[in-house]
């Protein structure tokens, strides 16, 4: 019973927040846009930025609510399926949470309020300074979220006492040495998300629109302006990944060693090598089949030939994720990578087009392979996102907080099975059916295409 | 200089108003919701749902503010109430979810308008019952042994907690009508009055019902009534709520004055709430966790405090600039972004 109340809830939370991060994410990718456009068109006058504007500020509000939506059970959940965590870790981890909601999330909705509702009530430069302050605001709920998620990850500046966490440093905890890598990772991921949702759906209008030269330029334009961003993002983000690989494996080497299934620790003077592909053998200790680069893994965690990087088999196997969990990381880590190989090289040939002029609504609709390349991207940026956080959570099994509380000692007591396997369900169908009418109203949206004539504000 | 022993009862008042600003906030927006259940024309329920467009979310967030004060500044509290109140925490959840988008697709959905709509409105009633269950489960007093929950999922499914449920849903009805006929020309020529009338007076009947039932489920609240001072206090507030019902009842009857009923109504919230307060305090859990057993350590509620209490005054300096821009609204058609 208990084992299974623990199984649900952990469904439950892993279904949720997967659910939730993707509409925060574009809240922050497509504000960050909507920023840059209003920017834009105060400054050059020019029309076309506020038509972007205007039609990108409607997807940008549905997916606002479906993150407010989903985002209830996140906060509620700590209490109704992990009070022992809620319990333990509420001083400093409730004390976050509370600055999320406080801090941030008011400034987003308040702010929010004017950014769609207030064009004729607000001079303009409050507009641009509320939609700055959304972007703002988001932002900063991002980082208190990653800030509590990375103190589970890395708990520095507490200690327990009795069961519950006391605060000594609450500067060490909340920039704890993972806490501004990952953030700044995961910033960088809801805009490289973002700028291929929104490009992509452009591809997919300028398909629909093949008639309407209006439509195409305006997608066109979109093409472009991301184009830029795109360069920028996706770029840098390899060089946060490498920093934040790094702090994994200096501060959590037994989930390197996991999603690297990296069995045995390199000896002295050899170097150890990283897996493209690899398979446990069945008795769980080694791999049965790998393909491997010699000494990259000693290269990419201790920057040399040699370096020392401590494999799975010395760590306690009550104390380090289990076999299946470790399979589940290292290929969700190849999944993250590979996506993030994939839309650096369509950010290339995009930027080569942009170079060459072909970038242009009288081009674009030759290129129809590479429109149908930016479509097909759509989704990725998310899943690469999805895989990075079940590398990051799965990773840190048996442990809620790292080397502190075990995920067994957090749930919530009292609960019934059936109870917390028919809200699971409920909840799991009512978010598939919000995916999907988000998916339809996207369409519908862009189907319908950008308002061109009503007059300016 | 704020002293240790100080900050749990600091704390303690900040959430207090914090769910006291929300009630207000959001007790309109609620109560609204389910009237647009009722039977009525498309473009009167377009009215009701456009009155509240640019205000529901932010009023709401006072909610999400107020859990997040109380993770971080009582935790055992969220810890073992939402444990405890799995159910009624649930329908919270899902209600809030229903509502929170059919807002978004009621405007874009051209075709789903009365499905989005209905959607609307079965959320904020979700929502007003799962709270009247999460009180009355409070309030009917929560089992625990070794800082643990110890109860069953059906614990808190009392009959203390099935009249406050029913109080919650006419109370909020009551503001809600009393807040259209404020902010609308919404039915303002003769069915509304009475309507307020008959669902204050049902209010009163729910409640006065639970008064009665509830020294007998809750100990504490007995010995608050029949003791001095919170005795005089509490005959006070009661006082206060007869009259602000007989000043209601006069109004709806005159049939003017919208602004003074809604005030009124809203009074007669705060008073309720108040007497519930002063019943129960110190304990945040009857019947036996007090704010002092459940609040963080000193170091926790004093950094929160210096986080988040000098960015209060900014907070509401915001929503209050937020409703000023709103303020002149819909006395015809609402807002659309999507128009």
């Amino acid at each position: 019973m208990l084992e299974q109340i623990l199984m649900l809830s952990r469904v439950q939370f892993a279904s949720t927040a997967a659910f939730h991060i993707i509409f925060p994410m574009m809240s922050i990718g497509i504000s960050l846009y909507l920023f840059i456009m209003e920017s834009m068109w105060l400054y050059t006058k020019k029309d076309s930025y506020y038509r972007q504007l205007r039609f990108w500020m409607k997807i940008f509000m549905l997916s606002f609510a479906i993150g407010v939506a989903s985002g209830f059970p996140m906060a509620f959940q700590f209490g109704t399926n992990w009070s022992g965590f809620a319990n333990s870790a509420g001083p400093f981890f409730g004390n976050i949470i509370g600055f999320e909601t406080t801090i941030a999330f008011t400034m987003e909705t308040t702010f929010l309020g004017i950014f769609i509702f207030g064009w004729k009530r607000v001079p303009k430069l409050v507009h641009l300074a509320s939609n700055f302050l959304v972007l703002f605001a988001a932002s900063l709920s991002a980082f208190w979220i990653v800030a509590a998620n990375s103190w589970m990850q890395l708990p520095e500046g507490v200690h327990m006492e009795a069961g519950k966490v006391i605060v000594d440093n609450y500067y060490a905890a909340i920039f704890n040495h993972d806490t501004i890598v990952s953030y700044l990772h995961m910033w960088f991921a809801c805009v490289e998300a973002t700028i291929f949702l929104l490009g992509g759906v452009a591809a997919w209008g300028i398909l629909r629109h093949r008639e309407n030269a209006n439509f195409r330029a305006f997608f066109t334009s979109t093409l472009k302006y991301l184009t830029v961003v795109a360069l920028v993002v996706t770029t840098l983000q390899f060089y946060i990944g490498d920093v934040s690989g790094q702090t994994v494996a200096r501060f959590q080497p037994e989930k390197l060693a996991a999603y690297e299934l990296h069995w045995n620790t390199n000896l002295p003077g050899e170097g150890a090598a990283l897996h493209l592909l690899a398979w446990p053998n069945s008795t769980g200790d080694g791999n049965a089949f790998e393909v491997s680069i010699p000494n990259l893994l000693s290269i990419l965690s201790t920057r040399t030939m040699t370096g020392t990087v401590p494999g799975l088999n010395t760590f306690a196997p009550s104390d380090r994720p289990t076999i299946a969990e470790s399979v589940t990381v290292f290929y969700s880590f190849r999944v993250m990578f590979a996506i993030g190989i994939l839309l650096f090289l369509l950010m290339a040939v995009s930027l080569y087009y942009l170079y060459r002029g072909k970038l242009a609504p009288d081009h674009i609709l030759s290129r129809s392979k590479f429109l149908y390349a930016w479509v097909w991207s759509i989704p990725l940026g998310f899943i690469a996102a999805e895989a990075g956080w079940m590398v990051r959570e799965i990773g840190r099994q048996p442990w809620m907080i790292y080397h502190m509380l075990r995920v067994s000692e957090s749930a919530s007591v009292g609960l019934n099975a059936l109870v917390v396997g028919i809200v699971l369900g409920a909840v799991v169908l009512l978010y598939l059916a919000l995916l999907s009418i988000f998916v339809f109203f996207v369409r519908k949206i862009t189907l319908k295409g950008p308002d061109l004539t009503s007059p300016i504000h | 200089m704020i002293t240790d022993a100080l900050l749990p009862i600091i704390w303690f008042g900040i959430i207090c108003t914090e769910l006291a600003l929300y009630a207000i906030l959001d007790g309109a927006n609620l109560g609204v919701g389910m009237l647009s259940l009722f039977p009525q024309p498309e473009n009167k329920r377009s009215l009701i749902i456009h009155t509240l467009g640019p205000i529901w979310n932010a009023n709401e967030t006072w909610l999400l503010v107020a859990a997040g004060s109380l993770f971080g500044a009582f935790p055992s509290v969220y810890s073992i109430m939402l444990n405890a109140l799995y159910v009624p925490g649930m329908i919270i959840v899902v209600g809030l979810i229903l509502r929170a988008v059919s807002f978004e697709f009621y405007d874009i959905g051209d075709g789903s308008k009365v499905l989005w709509g209905k959607s609307f409105g079965f959320g904020s009633l979700l929502t007003v019952l799962g709270q009247g269950m999460l009180f009355g489960g409070i309030l009917s007093g929560i089992p625990i042994a070794a800082g643990r929950f110890a109860g069953d999922p059906f614990t808190w499914a009392t009959p203390l907690t099935l009249l406050i449920t029913v109080g919650f849903f006419f109370a909020y009805a009551v503001v809600g009508y009393a807040y259209l006929v404020k902010r609308t020309d919404y039915q303002l020529t003769h069915e509304t009055f009475p309507r307020i009338a008959f669902t204050a007076a049902l209010t009163l009947v729910a409640l006065l019902a639970a008064t009665f039932v509830l020294p007998k489920t809750n100990y504490i609240f007995f010995e608050r009534w029949s003791t001095p001072p919170s005795s005089t206090i509490l005959l006070v507030v009661a006082v206060l709520i007869a009259c602000a019902i007989a000043l209601l009842t006069y109004a709806t009857i005159k049939r003017k004055n919208s602004g003074l009923i809604y005030y009124l109504s809203l009074a007669i919230f705060a008073l309720g709430y108040l007497g519930m307060l002063v019943g129960t305090y110190p304990y945040m859990l009857p019947p036996s966790l007090t704010l002092f057993d459940a609040a963080s350590p000193a170091s926790t509620l004093r950094f929160m405090l210096y986080g988040i209490g000098p960015l209060l005054p900014v907070i509401f300096a915001y929503n209050w600039y937020l409703a000023h821009v709103f303020r002149k609204e819909s006395k015809q058609e609402g807002s659309s972004m999507y128009a």
